[in-house]
């Protein structure tokens, strides 16, 4: 893409590149993103420049299409989950959680299946994030023939709300029984903070299922001294 | 005895009186399938495996049966020997009926029984086998028939073409030789005559129009200055071909045909009077037509006729424009158009009997080389499928391969870009590596049904999790059980592949992750295997050498100096064991002996050392076969490399935009080039022609693909985007 100065800035991340460098390239502006994935970029953006500046990277850009926003951070959400469950495949066995727990009050059926049933909570989070990435893959409920990254029916919103709720689950089990894992993860990358936040805002979840003690009201350095 | 084995021929007999029938049916039926000649040809002898076969006349195929009967007959004799042996004993004793001699007798006949059940089976095995060749036979037949209708059709309008030139060439200016055009004229009625003569081909009354027919024509022929030493010019290669048709053909198919071929035409001179004889003898031949020996003798004689009609039909036209005679000279082409029509039902008609099919290829061969050309087309049409399989696609897969690549498969499930993807090596499985960190393994036969979509969404049998950043590479072992993924992490992880029928959702097994490899200390970028070894470059500097499973697997380090800047690519060489390609930040490549840790060549040309910026290497392969290293630039082009000289062989402008990714399909016919301007491009590899152009991908920043690969064995290519979705192509 070349910009609109005429200097060149080619935002590429050549093989051989170092880790310290990748995606490393000078901030473009939302508007002058003229791809199809320019909301995810936005947002991925925000999230390199700074991961605990939780209230800016849900800030909507003016113009923006509320469903393809709030599509493409959940988008980022479970990627990002990705993570957390690469660190409890390590320590969260069927053994020691045999169910998907948090606290004792709650026990989570596995959605992923034809009868929901209580998976161990190690597979609980791989099929509900297996699950969460067929879903918003989806031709049915996202076609990509209708640029579902640009906008987005109002039927498939709703769905965001359910997708929400279980990968929710995810960091709840994590709090409470693998507290240290949580921890780690969350002082890297403010993700629950940021999630909490996210559904807060967008209204996908009643405050009642927002089991893990995150202040919504705190700003970014709270959330980062909580962890 | 004696009854056994008569009753055992007659059993024999049954059967083999069936095959025939049903050789009858085989032959006059029309079947629309058109598949590849060479493979059905090939499968049809192999199957047959005995001499003779490849004759593929009926009679000779029950000739074959009744041997085969007879010898069975033989066996059984000896068999019944002892049972008849044993029941004449079992009959001295007869009237005191035993309980020991009527057992035994219950034994001996059951073995008796088991013994010609096996014979039976025996039988129908054989039986089988010849239907079956029998079948490929005439799916050769049909293609081969359609193959001629279609060069046919081109011959026609070649000879418009020629006519119409003539035409407007000569139009007016010389005039007209009635006199010593009519006869010709006549020729080409006769030449038609002949065609629907050989329908019926046995009356005396044709013979002689035939003898007389030919005669004249030769006559005119040597007066317009045509002498019999240019028409053996003509019937040698007419020979020539022939022996190329049976060499290409029938080869391995025992050499009774070729031999008897060979003997036809060899004693063939082609001139007029044995082409008289030759009628005769064909006449004379029908009567004894149930032998196979004088059938292969009928169809060489059909052979050579039609050769003859087809020389003869060329002369005509030669001989016509010689005397370039304007409206003779059309009507005079229309006769021989129309005596091809005749020729092609003839033709059809023969190959619905299933007689020959060397007569039907004399023809063609006999055309212009446009039409020989269109007829390798034709061939390899489609065909690329059976010669990846057997191996055989040199010399027809690089000269007319014209299939097209269309989307099918859509993979749909990563939420970031997908930096790679491999096959499998030959399941139609294959896996995903992704920027959003995880892994994901893909059976292309389980589909999502009912898409309104033409391509089919496939969903993600397995999601591979262990990489803490995105994963960038991939490599699987040749058995295809192990599959390994380096990371911006700087591991590589090593898999066991899932059952490729494994349930999405079943429990997690935690040994499907059976190891990390860890030495590298920065971004992991390229990876290759090579039997158990892979070998690994990072942008640490350095490239490494892994044995995964040993107790040690890091086998050892390759350093370039400084000034080579990080690894970007590495690929085992294929054909020199021992030997690796590393391409370099400094946009040069450098091959390595792996054991020696030296290295052997550099790749680079001299010429463009001064501007080497932007010449950067996204990607480096090597050719399966062939010395030659092929290399994927930022500035658009790909470059090939001589591997022993370390000579640039050949540069091009490939894409619009940075080359990223390439792959060479397991054979080395064709390359395929993937790019940031959304594009994967298919290339000949032997004319470095661009055979077909994809868009497949959108950009999100300015990267649009990562990575492309063909299936070793089936015939599937694949392209990663950026935009988070692999495709499949068939």
């Amino acid at each position: 893409m070349k910009m609109a100065d005429g200097s060149t800035i080619l935002r590429r991340n050549r093989p051989g590149t170092k880790s310290k460098d990748f995606c490393r390239w000078p901030d473009e502006p939302l508007e002058e993103m003229d791809s199809t994935l320019a909301v995810q970029q936005y947002i991925q953006q925000l999230i390199k420049r700074d991961p605990s500046n939780v209230e800016l990277i849900l800030t909507m850009p003016e113009a923006q299409d509320e469903g393809v926003w709030k599509y493409e951070h959940l988008r980022q959400f479970c990627m990002e989950l990705n993570g957390l469950a690469v660190r409890l495949q390590k320590e969260c066995s069927p053994s020691t959680c045999t169910q998907m727990t948090a606290t004792d009050q709650w026990i989570f059926l596995c959605a992923a299946h034809k009868t929901p049933k209580e998976c161990p909570a190690i597979d609980y989070t791989r099929h509900t994030l297996d699950g969460a990435a067929c879903l918003l893959n989806s031709n049915k409920y996202f076609p990509s023939s209708v640029s579902p990254r640009v906008s987005i029916k109002e039927s498939s919103v709703t769905k965001l709300g359910s997708v929400c709720r279980r990968v929710y689950r995810i960091f709840s089990h994590a709090y409470f029984h693998h507290r240290r894992i949580f921890d780690e993860f969350e002082a890297e990358t403010y993700l629950c903070h940021r999630f909490t936040h996210f559904v807060t805002k967008y209204n996908l979840m009643s405050k009642e299922n927002l089991i893990v003690p995150i202040n919504v009201g705190e700003n970014a350095a709270s959330g980062e001294s909580e962890a | 005895m004696g009854t056994n084995s008569g009753a055992t021929a007659g059993i024999n007999n049954k059967p083999v009186g069936g095959a025939t029938g049903a050789g009858v049916l085989v032959g006059g039926g029309v079947g629309g399938a058109n598949s590849s000649i060479g493979g059905v040809l090939s499968n049809s002898l192999g199957g047959g495996g005995s001499g003779g076969l490849s004759i593929s006349g009926l009679n000779a195929g029950g000739q074959n049966a009744n041997v085969g009967g007879m010898g069975n007959v033989g066996g059984d004799d000896g068999g019944n020997g002892m049972v008849g042996g044993g029941v004449n004993n079992q009959q001295a004793t007869t009237p005191q009926y035993t309980i020991p001699g009527i057992l035994h007798f219950i034994q001996h006949e059951w073995s008796r029984f088991e013994l010609e059940r096996s014979q039976w089976d025996v039988d129908r095995a054989e039986l089988q086998a010849r239907i079956a060749m029998l079948l490929g036979e005439r799916k050769c037949l049909e293609s081969l028939k359609s193959d001629l209708t279609r060069r046919i059709k081109m011959l026609e309008y070649a000879l418009r073409q020629e006519r119409a030139k003539f035409y407007r060439l000569k139009y007016g200016t010389d005039p007209p030789q009635l006199n010593e055009f009519k006869p010709s004229n006549e020729d080409a009625g006769l030449a038609g005559e002949v065609a629907t003569d050989s329908e019926v081909p046995y009356s005396s009354v044709s013979n002689t129009t035939w003898r007389q027919g030919r005669q004249m024509l030769r006559q005119y022929l040597a007066e317009i200055g045509y002498t019999d030493n240019i028409i053996d010019v003509r019937s040698n290669r007419v020979r020539s071909i022939l022996g190329l048709n049976n060499n290409a053909e029938h080869d391995g198919s025992g050499g009774g045909l070729g031999g008897g071929l060979g003997g036809g035409t060899g004693g063939e001179n082609l001139s007029p009077n044995i082409n008289g004889n030759e009628s005769n003898k064909r006449a004379s031949e029908t009567e004894g037509r149930h032998t196979p020996a004088k059938k292969v003798q009928q169809s060489i004689d059909e052979i050579i006729v039609d050769t003859e009609a087809a020389v003869m039909a060329n002369f005509e036209f030669l001989g016509a424009t010689e005397m370039s005679d304007d409206d003779e000279i059309s009507d005079d082409l229309e006769m021989v158009a129309t005596d091809n029509d005749d020729t092609d039902v003839k033709l059809a008609k023969r190959a619905k009997s299933g007689k020959d099919m060397l007569t039907e290829e004399v023809d063609g061969s006999l055309g212009l080389g446009e039409l020989a050309q269109l007829t390798v087309n034709n061939e390899s049409d489609g065909a690329y499928d059976a010669n990846s399989k057997d191996g055989t696609g040199g010399s027809a897969g690089g000269a007319g391969y014209r299939k097209t690549w269309n989307a099918k498969y859509t993979l749909r499930s990563h939420f970031d870009g997908v930096r790679s993807l491999i096959f499998h090596p030959e399941e139609p499985v294959l896996i995903t590596a992704s920027e959003d960190h995880t892994l994901k393994l893909w059976n292309l036969q389980k589909t999502v049904q009912a898409k309104k979509s033409a391509s089919l969404d496939v969903e993600p049998l397995y999601t591979f999790r262990a990489h803490t950043g995105p994963v960038l590479c991939l490599g699987m072992s040749s058995s295809g059980e192990t599959c390994y993924s380096g990371g911006l992490d700087g591991n590589i992880e090593c898999w066991q592949l899932p059952s490729p029928n494994i349930d999405p959702y079943d429990c997690y097994d935690p040994n499907v992750h059976s190891g990390t490899l860890e030495g590298h200390t920065d971004a992991v970028w390229g990876l290759t295997t090579m039997q158990s070894n892979i070998v690994s470059c990072s942008a640490d500097g350095t490239v490494k050498l892994w044995s995964p499973y040993n107790k040690e697997p890091l086998l050892r380090t390759y350093t370039a100096s400084e000034a080579e800047g990080a690894p970007s690519s590495v690929d085992f060489v294929r054909n020199e064991v021992d030997h690796i390609v590393v391409a370099y930040n400094s946009a040069h490549c450098i091959v390595y002996d792996t054991e020696t840790g030296k290295q052997v060549v550099r790749l680079e040309a001299a010429q463009e050392m001064s501007g080497n910026t932007g010449k950067f290497i996204n990607k480096v392969v090597s050719h399966p076969t062939l010395p030659i290293t092929i290399t994927a630039h930022e500035d658009r082009h790909i470059r090939f490399w001589d591997n022993t000289s370390g000579t640039l062989v050949h540069s091009m402008v490939a894409h619009l935009e940075p080359v990223t990714s390439l792959a060479v399909d397991a054979h080395g016919l064709y390359l395929l080039s993937g790019s940031h301007d959304c594009s994967i491009r298919l290339w000949n590899l032997d004319n470095k022609t661009c055979v077909q152009e994809i868009t497949a991908h959108r950009k999100k920043f300015d990267e649009s693909i990562f990575d492309v690969a063909f299936h070793a064995t089936k015939p599937y290519i694949a392209s990663a985007g950026a935009d988070g979705l692999a495709k499949v192509f068939v």
